[in-house]
């Protein structure tokens, strides 16, 4: 499919990119990571927008969720999200066994540092995408092994998650560094 | 009937790919010279066989290829070159017969899924993924043509 390998193609592209044209010491402090972290909440928001223009309200934060895992997903990756899981306090875990911007890379644990970057595009786009249905929110992922990812949001949904939310930043910038 | 080796070069000549799977003989030389030697041979034969041909090439059918293959009284060495200068070449023994399109599928599938979408290989260098070496391999051995006991 022609369509596939132009995203995939122009990602690739995009990170490397960044991680070129960035000056000393950013790579190393993950602002690179942040940059293409926005990037992906711009898209996702619009995104968004053209995907639900002719859906229904949703109920919830479950039914919202469930449609980023089925249709908002299948219509950028061409696949469902293999598996949800949520402790119903707005701490949501997307798990996706064979993510498809990692599937050429590996499969184990070869370049396992670098799948970080890659992931941060998508991120943003599960950030940018809840941000326009109302909610705010932060999106981490982990790799343990390629081409496997869990992808984790953690909704914010009153003041007191706001000190959640600096510590969750605090401890994702650490996982990215360290690769928990 | 087997395969006893795979090389894959790009267009300015650098040996991408090496794998072997029943070589009973080295060159005697260093690798480096092998891939040297092999991919300088290949150049000439390709100039050789569209010069000396004597038959208009371009105005066949199907023609345009070329250089296909050339066989000894022991092994047979299988050529294919894409548009983009990527060669694969394969010796196997006598018994097999015309493979362009295996060699097409282990270009295309193989070499442009794992290789060249993959962002942390650069391309015109050797290719470290293991993800390719492995699956080349196994494709290689589930061939109908390739024993496992060298034969």
């Amino acid at each position: 499919m022609a369509d596939e390998a132009l995203f995939l193609l122009l990602h690739n592209e995009m990170v490397s990119g960044v991680y070129k044209s960035a000056e000393q010491g950013e790579v190393e402090n993950g602002r690179c990571i942040t940059k293409l972290e926005n990037m992906g909440f711009r898209v996702g928001q619009g995104l968004i927008e053209r995907f639900t223009k002719d859906t229904a309200r949703f109920k919830d934060e479950l039914d919202i969720m469930k449609f980023i895992c089925k249709d908002f997903w299948t219509t950028v990756f061409k696949k469902q999200i293999d598996n949800l899981r949520t402790n119903h306090q707005g701490i949501y875990v997307l798990q996706d066994n064979k993510f498809r911007l990692l599937t050429q890379m590996s499969a184990g644990k070869q370049y396992l540092e670098h799948a970080s970057k890659y992931l941060a595009f998508t991120c943003g786009l599960i950030r940018g995408g809840l941000s326009n249905l109302g909610i705010k929110s932060i999106v981490t992922a982990e790799v343990s092994s390629m081409p496997a990812c869990k992808l984790t949001s953690y909704f914010l949904t009153n003041v007191f998650s706001s000190y959640l939310s600096g510590l969750v930043v605090f401890v994702s910038c650490f996982c990215y560094l360290e690769d928990i | 009937m087997t395969v006893h080796n795979l090389y894959l070069f790009d267009r300015n000549g650098v040996c991408l790919h090496y794998s072997e799977w029943h070589r009973k003989k080295q060159a005697g030389i260093p690798k480096e010279e092998e891939y040297k030697l092999m991919y300088g041979m290949l150049f000439s034969i390709r100039s050789f066989v569209s010069k000396m041909s004597p038959l208009d090439m371009y105005a066949e059918s199907e023609g345009k290829d070329g250089f296909l293959a050339f066989q000894t009284s022991r092994y047979k060495l299988h050529y294919y070159e894409t548009p983009t200068g990527i060669k694969v070449v394969m010796n196997t023994d006598l018994g097999v017969g015309p493979i362009r399109d295996v060699l097409h599928h282990i270009y295309s599938a193989l070499y442009v899924e794992l290789v060249v979408k993959n962002p942390l290989c650069p391309l015109g260098q050797t290719v470290q993924s293991e993800l390719f070496r492995s699956r080349l391999d196994s494709y290689v051995r589930s061939l109908p043509f390739f024993s496992a006991r060298a034969g």
